[in-house]
């Protein structure tokens, strides 16, 4: 006799086989359980002899199985094979003689085949039918594809569409047992009834909710690593237009930073802070499992759950991809069942949050005077407005710069929706159009975009699927913040120029700034906003088709290829009216052209096996072979000197001066990777996975790298201890470690290039040269930054489930960072780029959920914070690296914002304003050679603690940091009877904001802000604004000179304001209409709503919004706000309908 | 079950097949057929190597005269507004980064064409060759004579030299940068052609030896110090310049720097430029009074000013005053070079377009090599080397005599005597052109009153002064390298 259900019992075969006729046992039993076959006695021919009357159970099989074909099983839990049985008779048929042997015992057999199962016969009692229907207990909507098992057995089935279900049980006692992924699972005895309501309610914890992890999904509960999760339902419940926008707040660890108000602007996104210098530190997006997409056109509705994966663990499996965080979206699919069309519309009215204090006419006027009369060298000087201009603007007014630049603008939002399928097929289809107006006239940003998923189910084992979404973006918008010049930037120039100038002229034409008092070589900034024609068109392309074949109970290979295309295509003319493209010799107009196209195509091939051994072994591994290509093709432009300014841009052939440049590059990464989940009794997991990279950009000694992780978790209320207290409903432990990296090296970056465009018109006369010189020099080495990531995690969850809370601390260290580094400059080059440098983030991130109420008054709290704390450990031998943060004007050339080793990032330098020097500090004013009323410095002693009464270099010093202590992010859904209303607060804390535009809006020579009113006077010395000193008292004062000595004096203190802030990012009063008043004209659902974005934001910053980062080339650069575009607040009204 | 396991046999194979069989994209870049080009494969025809001789000249214009502002390193002389004797440790960096920066790309064609790059190609006979190696030759003398009068000896790099990434290696001697200047300079005269038909920007022979007249007077004096050797080299070349009557002044000082005069008889070698390629932004050097407002960076010391004797050349070269404005009503208080700003169209000086040419070897300059040359190898003036001065002073006064600013014939002057006017005419006639401070180191004269100005800046003055400190990254990853005297060493271990 062989007991085969043991795994032991085959040391000398292969495993293969081993699996194998273990699958087939257990498909065995499934079956006989599943479909109650009743035992069979096939007419059997040979015949047994026994050598004994009374055996025992084990001798009977022992001669059965050596005198015939047969095997026979049994569950050694059911079947006593000790026991003694009677035989009628010792020579007989095998069938009669297990019919005589199993008479008197509770067991009964089966022949199938040639195998022979025991089984207790009381799994065989005549079954009684029990049907029902199965509700959701706060909607009582039908529940679809809830399982019904019977408790104890494998015997199942699930409701059918309009939630009823129908089983069949066997015995009295049985218990039913409801699950449905998302509620909680209810057991009901049978007791007799034939007929069963069941109820079933939410399950806030949602343990069993399914989590989608880098190539695939796992149960929440399972899960090793630390992974935020957010349901496309509740990024929609929110009227925004975008989902990164809509992620901010909405997940611990994740910093989402709105760059600009711009409509269609970009967002910074940081997962966990900053590793990389140069190498970038925007997360991976992937979208449905295609790497590299982007959010801007993606449709927020069109997404199921969006997932960011933040430790190593979770990561890793990216590789040298995966060192800034991954967001995972998945998009939605059509269920089986009820087509279901659904239609939103939302429309808003957005406005400029603040305007910024400026001076009106008449004030503007008097301050000009007062300090065109401090210029009294030779005389009285002229004042630079008379008593009677002033008396017109008293009576007349003047322009108020902002009004005429910003408006109230509209934004309209049509979402359409079809969806539905059947076993065989489901489908998906979505349009969505946005028309965005921006505040600043002139700037607009519009997106269509449609998707259709669909998936069919070709045999039983094969189904396929295709994901296409396309999309178009336009917009237009001038130069703001960082880009272009500030001499044409209309939000730079608005608040600063001169309210005594009307906009046109006595002749009609835009008008020019007035000499004397205000930015004299400036532009009109209504000319700036409204004239320049920009015209930007993005078209992107994503295709994702899924071949699944399910080779094996357990085991399957899902096969993906898909491609993004997006084809840029801009076109910008500034016309003769504007600075850009003002008339020169005659000749008029700047214009460019952008066209490029981008491609990635990918390839991925993944094998899944997934398993329950016994009660208790869960195995899950993947296998993966993948490759990803990228290919750019750009060409652009730029266009001077037309000819006719009708035409432009748009006839090339009438430009007397073009430059053209053209690039194309491409990068392959070839990858396999491999991960293992294992958990013992749902209660001890682990998890390790490997991902080897080949990159085409990696240097030839390094062209692959190799990036694991593992991770373990202890699922602490699975002990028997912790149940038996009842409190926790979840609590988990949980500890990771990975290396993950970033290939921020452009292709071909490690080999030595020449580089064009280094022109000169060697030959003499009027055509240019085309120069070619080395660009720089090779580097065989060349790799991968990479992260390694620890992270302790712990998730709890009390009172049913209804408080739950998840805390991480995290600590990454990143090394080999990609900088240049220098090389003696006789060399001929400067710097090469090589893996040297490294920096450290570590953090804590909480969050907390709760369902304080849950009656009819519902109350839903949703609480995440997050500390992030980074260092920039070594640079490669350099103590620092300086950032320009300015385009000239500033006097922001050198070094105002560093990195430096062992600081944190985002610091600011400069000099310490300790406000003016008060009259009664006279004599130590004069030991620097000022006045009272002038700028008082922060004298910075020196090691031996002197001072030197000079204000130069020396007295440099960290003035401010633009990182915050902590980011948080608080939702409330709130809901009664027909009534929701959302509230989600957004805040940041503990960030400084350097508000470069005041060193030009309170400066001496041209300052409108309303400060200027403000400056120091004998009777007004507590300000920070200097006094307005004349010529003749300054000389009078025979000061010594020369002890103030400051380069670039604007990177002081006064500019560097707390950025902190707590915002009510959005508030939503929301009515769904009673069902039964609308279920007779044929709709569903239907749902009204008011919100507010951005209504309410309280913060001591004094620009047009603390929110604000205008270089954004480097992280190090962050927490400038440089007449950036201003964040608007919206109001909308919208409805959602359901058919 | 042997059928069965067949079966699984068979799922595992058509896995793996699927899963690892697909068609590995290969991760090899290969950079020759793509589309990027390397250094290793460049310089294989003769327009790409004009296009790395464009490319080197490329990578010091703007260090000299565009928006680099290097040529501050030479605030210290009398000319340009400012400078106070305090030279820092950073002082000429980016001067020194860019000719190197161009010496890479030369020393790369160099070694290309001795590696025969250019031999797989029939057409390309050495009569073809020779004047691409002579202007690469050219353009590294005229580079490492710039580099040896700011610095002194420095790291002397060929096509013959290890990658100096990899190979640190000591500064060389200043008679040993010479010696490869001089014996580039010979390869160019022998193997430039005449005239460059139609391509008046490139380098001819008589470039080349006027440059060689211009290292040899420069080796005669400080700090080779090599006297009448190298003087009458110099006065030898220059005449063969001279002789070959293909230059002449232009008649009229105010004519000399019109655009329409960029390739005349007396232009040599220039920065060219273009309206694709400005060689300079014509408002930096200019007051902020001057047409819709210049920047006023680059300004002259007025006691420059006040030192010229009134003639028409010192109206056609400086801005001493505007729309009625004298200078000292500007808003810098200073007079401007005018060759930079104002012989371009007020349109273009608005839009900061200026197709001006920025002189940097003028046949006057030549002249007065000859002069002083032949001055110092006659020991007085002879009657040549005279009328080559008077030819000069002549055109500055407008062909009229000017009593302020007479002609030297007829008068009996010494060799100093004569010395020194020839050098006060170089000052004059070549100002803004940064001749000037190299006049001063030959001659060590930068402690004279009549150069530095200023009593409070001459209390700054050290011979050291005559050379630029060494770049201290330079130092840092080379320990090799020396400071000159005067300068913080950066060198590893050295005490700062």
């Amino acid at each position: 006799m062989k007991n085969y259900l043991f795994l032991g019992v085959f040391p000398n075969k292969k495993c293969l086989q081993k699996i194998l006729l273990i699958m087939r046992l257990t498909t065995i039993f499934l079956i006989l359980a599943t479909f109650q076959i009743m035992a069979i006695g096939y007419g059997q021919s040979g015949m047994i002899r026994f050598t004994d009357e009374a055996q025992t159970l084990s001798a009977i099989i022992e001669a059965i199985e050596s005198q015939s074909d047969y095997k026979i099983f049994y569950k050694t839990d059911q079947v006593d094979v000790t026991q003694v049985v009677n035989l009628e008779s010792d020579e007989t048929s095998v069938s009669s003689a297990l019919t005589s042997a199993l008479k008197g015992t509770e067991l009964t057999y089966v022949i199938m085949d040639k195998l022979i199962v025991f089984a207790p016969a009381d799994n065989l009692l005549q079954p009684t039918k029990v049907t029902g229907t199965i509700r959701d207990a706060s909607t009582n909507e039908p529940l679809i594809g809830v399982n019904v098992v019977i408790e104890g057995s494998n015997a199942g089935v699930i409701s059918d569409l309009n939630g009823q279900f129908a089983i069949e049980v066997r015995d009295e006692k049985s218990v039913l047992v409801f699950s449905y992924i998302g509620y909680i699972t209810e057991k009901i005895p049978v007791a007799g009834q034939s007929a069963i309501q069941v109820s079933l309610a939410p399950d806030i914890t949602s343990l069993e909710e399914v989590v989608v992890v880098g190539y695939g999904t796992q149960k929440k509960s399972d899960l090793t690593g630390a992974i935020s999760s957010v349901k496309g339902k509740d990024l929609v419940q929110l009227p925004m237009q975008r989902v990164d926008q809509a992620l901010q707040g909405r997940a611990a660890g994740v910093m989402v930073v709105n760059q600009a108000g711009a409509p269609g602007s970009n967002t910074t996104i940081r997962i966990r802070g900053m590793n990389s210098i140069s190498g970038g530190n925007n997360a991976l997006i992937v979208i449905d499992g295609i790497q590299g997409d982007n959010l801007n056109s993606l449709n927020p509705n069109d997404i199921e759950s969006l997932e960011v994966l933040k430790d190593a663990s979770a990561t890793a499996i990216y590789g040298s991809k995966g060192a800034n965080g991954v967001i995972l979206i998945t998009t939605k699919t059509g269920k089986a069942g009820k087509s279901v069309l659904e239609y939103s519309l939302n429309y808003g009215f957005q406005k400029i949050r603040r305007k910024l204090p400026v001076m009106n006419a008449v004030d503007y006027a008097m301050i000009a005077n007062e300090i065109a009369a401090l210029n009294n060298k030779n005389g009285t000087p002229e004042p630079y407005y008379t008593n009677e201009e002033i008396q017109g603007y008293r009576e007349n007014g003047g322009t108020d710069w902002q009004d005429e630049i910003y408006r109230t603008a509209p934004v309209l939002n049509h979402q359409l929706s079809a969806s539905g399928g059947s076993e065989k097929i489901r489908y998906l289809i979505s349009g969505g159009y946005l028309n965005q107006q921006g505040i600043l006239i002139n700037t607009n940003y519009k997106r269509f975009s449609l998707r259709a998923n669909v998936s069919a189910n070709i045999t039983k084992k094969i189904s396929m699927g295709l994901n296409w979404a396309g999309s178009k973006e336009s917009g237009n918008s001038t130069n703001y913040g960082n880009s272009g010049t500030f001499l044409s930037s209309p939000v730079n120039l608005a608040p600063r120029w001169s309210p005594t100038v009307p906009v046109y002229d006595a002749e009609g034409f835009y008008s020019d700034p007035r000499d004397g008092y205000g930015p004299y070589d400036t532009h009109n900034p209504v000319a700036g906003a409204r004239e320049p024609e920009i015209i930007l068109n993005t078209i992107r392309n994503t295709v994702n088709a899924f071949l699944e074949y399910k080779i094996l109970e357990g085991l399957s290979l899902r096969i993906t290829g898909g491609a993004i295309t997006r084809n840029r295509n801009d076109f910008s003319y500034y016309n003769a009216k504007t600075y850009e493209g003002r008339p020169k010799g005659g000749l008029v107009g700047y214009g460019t052209i952008d066209e490029g196209l981008s491609t990635t195509y990918q390839n991925t091939n993944l094998l899944t096996y997934d398993r329950t051994f016994g009660a208790n072994h869960h195995f899950t591994g993947i296998l993966v072979a993948e490759q990803l290509v990228e290919k750019f093709n750009g060409s652009n432009l730029d266009a001077t000197n037309f000819l006719s300014d009708k035409t432009g841009i748009y006839d090339l052939s009438g430009a007397a001066l073009i430059h053209n440049y053209s690039t194309r590059d491409e990068r392959v990464l070839n990858s396999y990777l491999s991960r293992i989940n294992y958990s013992f009794a749902s209660k001890y997991l682990i998890t390790a996975s490997i991902r080897a990279d080949g990159s085409s950009v990696f240097g030839a000694n390094n062209k692959w790298g190799y990036f694991p992780s593992g991770s373990v978790a202890w699922r602490v209320s699975e002990e028997s201890f912790i149940k038996t207290m009842g409190l926790f409903s979840d609590l988990k432990l949980r500890a990771s470690y990975g290396v993950t990296g970033n290939q921020g090296i452009s292709p071909y970056g490690s080999f030595a290039a020449m580089t064009s465009g280094v022109n000169y018109p060697y030959n003499g006369y009027d055509a240019t040269d085309v120069g070619y010189a080395i660009g720089r020099v090779g580097n065989p080495n060349l790799k991968w930054e990479s992260t390694a990531q620890t992270d302790f995690g712990i998730d709890v969850g009390v009172f049913r489930g209804r408080l739950s809370a998840t805390v991480d601390y995290y600590i990454k260290n990143t090394d080999n960072l990609l900088l240049q580094s220098d090389l003696p400059r006789y060399s001929g080059i400067k710097t090469k780029l090589a893996n040297v440098g490294s920096t450290r983030n570590k953090g804590v991130e909480v969050s907390v959920s709760s369902d304080p109420f849950v009656g009819k008054f519902k109350w839903n709290s949703g609480f995440n914070i997050s500390f992030n704390r980074n260092t920039v450990v070594d640079l490669g031998g350099k103590s620092e690296l300086t950032y320009k943060t300015t385009q000239g004007g500033y006097g922001l050339n050198t070094a105002f914002m560093r990195l430096r080793v062992g600081e944190p990032w985002g610091q600011m330098y400069g000099w310490e304003c300790l406000g003016t020097w008060k009259q009664s500090e006279a004599e130590e004013a004069a030991l620097y050679g000022q006045l009272p009323g002038d700028q008082k410095w922060r004298d910075v002693p020196d090691a031996e603690g002197n001072i030197d009464h000079k204000i130069n270099n020396s007295d440099i010093k960290v003035i401010g940091n633009a990182m915050p202590d902590f980011i948080f992010g608080w939702t409330n859904r709130f809901s009664w009877k027909s009534f929701d209303l959302t509230v989600l607060l957004q805040g940041s804390q503990g960030n400084d904001v350097f508000n470069m535009g005041r060193i030009r809006l309170e400066s001496m020579g041209e300052g409108s802000s309303t400060r200027m009113l403000d400056h120091w006077t004998p009777t007004n010395q507590d300000t920070d604004v200097p006094a307005f000193i004349d010529y003749q008292t300054r000389t009078a004062a025979g000061l010594v000179s020369g002890r103030i000595n400051m380069k670039e004096p604007g990177r002081n203190s006064r500019w560097v304001e707390d950025g902190s802030y707590v915002r009510v990012k959005n508030i939503t009063l929301a009515y769904t209409i009673p069902e039964t008043l609308i279920s007779r004209i044929g709709i569903t659902r239907l749902r009204v709503y008011f919100s507010g974005t951005n209504l309410l934001t309280f913060t001591k910053y004094s620009g047009y919004d603390p929110e604000v980062s205008s270089f954004n080339s480097s992280d190090a650069m962050m927490g400038i706000d440089y007449s950036n575009y201003p964040t608007a607040r919206t109001v909308t009204f919208g409805l959602d309908l359901t058919l | 079950m042997n059928k069965n396991m067949n079966n699984t046999a068979r799922y595992f194979l058509i896995v793996l097949l699927v899963t690892f069989a697909f068609s590995c994209n290969k991760l090899d870049e290969d950079p020759d057929t793509f589309a990027f080009a390397t250094p290793g494969t460049f310089y294989s025809t003769q327009t790409q190597i004009e296009g790395g001789l464009a490319g080197s000249m490329n990578k010091i214009w703007d260090s000299w005269v565009g928006y680099g502002y290097d040529e501050a390193a030479f605030v210290n002389d009398d000319q340009l507004d400012g400078g106070n004797l305090v030279i820092g440790d950073n002082h000429a960096d980016e001067l020194w980064d860019a000719h190197y920066a161009s010496l890479l790309n030369l020393n790369a064609i160099l070694s290309a064409i001795k590696n025969g790059s250019l031999s797989w190609d029939p057409d390309m006979t050495p009569e073809m060759i020779d004047p691409l190696v002579a202007q690469a030759k050219f353009l590294r003398a005229f580079n490492y004579f710039y580099l040896v009068r700011m610095f002194g000896g420095v790291p002397l790099i060929t096509e013959d030299t290890p990658d100096p990434t990899l190979n640190p290696m000591p500064r060389a001697s200043v008679a040993e940068v010479y010696s490869l200047i001089t014996e580039d300079l010979s390869f160019a005269e022998n193997f430039l052609p005449e005239i460059w038909q139609g391509m008046p920007g490139r380098p001819t022979l008589y470039t080349a030896k006027a440059l060689l007249a211009k290292v040899h007077l420069t080796m005669a004096g400080y700090p080779l110090n090599l006297g009448i050797p190298e003087y009458t080299m110099a006065r030898d070349k220059a005449w063969e310049v001279i002789s070959s009557g293909k230059f002449s002044l232009i008649q009229n000082c105010e004519d000399v720097f019109k655009s329409s005069n960029k390739y005349s008889s007396e232009m040599l070698f220039s920065f060219n430029s273009t309206y694709d390629d400005l060689a300079t932004d014509p408002q930096i050097w200019t007051s902020e009074d001057y047409g819709d407002g210049g920047w006023g960076d680059k300004a002259t010391d007025p006691y420059f000013e006040q030192n010229w004797p009134a003639q028409p050349r010192k109206d056609a070269y400086l801005l001493t005053d505007w729309n009625g404005m004298h200078y000292t009503e500007f808003y810098e208080q200073t007079p401007f070079f005018k060759k930079y700003f104002f012989y371009i169209s007020m349109d273009d000086f608005n839009g900061a377009n200026s197709p001006q040419n920025i002189p940097l070897l003028r046949y006057p300059d030549v002249l007065l090599i000859y002069a002083e040359a032949a001055n110092q190898v006659n020991g007085s003036p002879t009657a040549e080397a005279e009328s080559r001065l008077d030819e000069v002073i002549d055109r500055a006064n407008g062909h009229v005599a000017n009593v302020n600013h007479p002609l030297t014939s007829g008068a009996a002057l010494s060799m100093q005597q004569f010395d020194d006017r020839v050098l006060q005419e170089r000052s004059w006639e070549l100002c803004g052109e940064f001749d000037r401070w190299f006049d001063i180191v030959r001659k060590r004269i930068l402690d004279s009153p009549a150069v530095t100005y200023r009593q409070e800046d001459l209390i700054n003055f050290s011979t050291d002064d005559y050379l630029f400190p060494i770049p201290e990254i330079d130092q840092t990853l080379n320990p090799l390298l020396e400071q000159n005297p005067g300068y913080t060493d950066f060198r590893p271990g050295t005490a700062k």
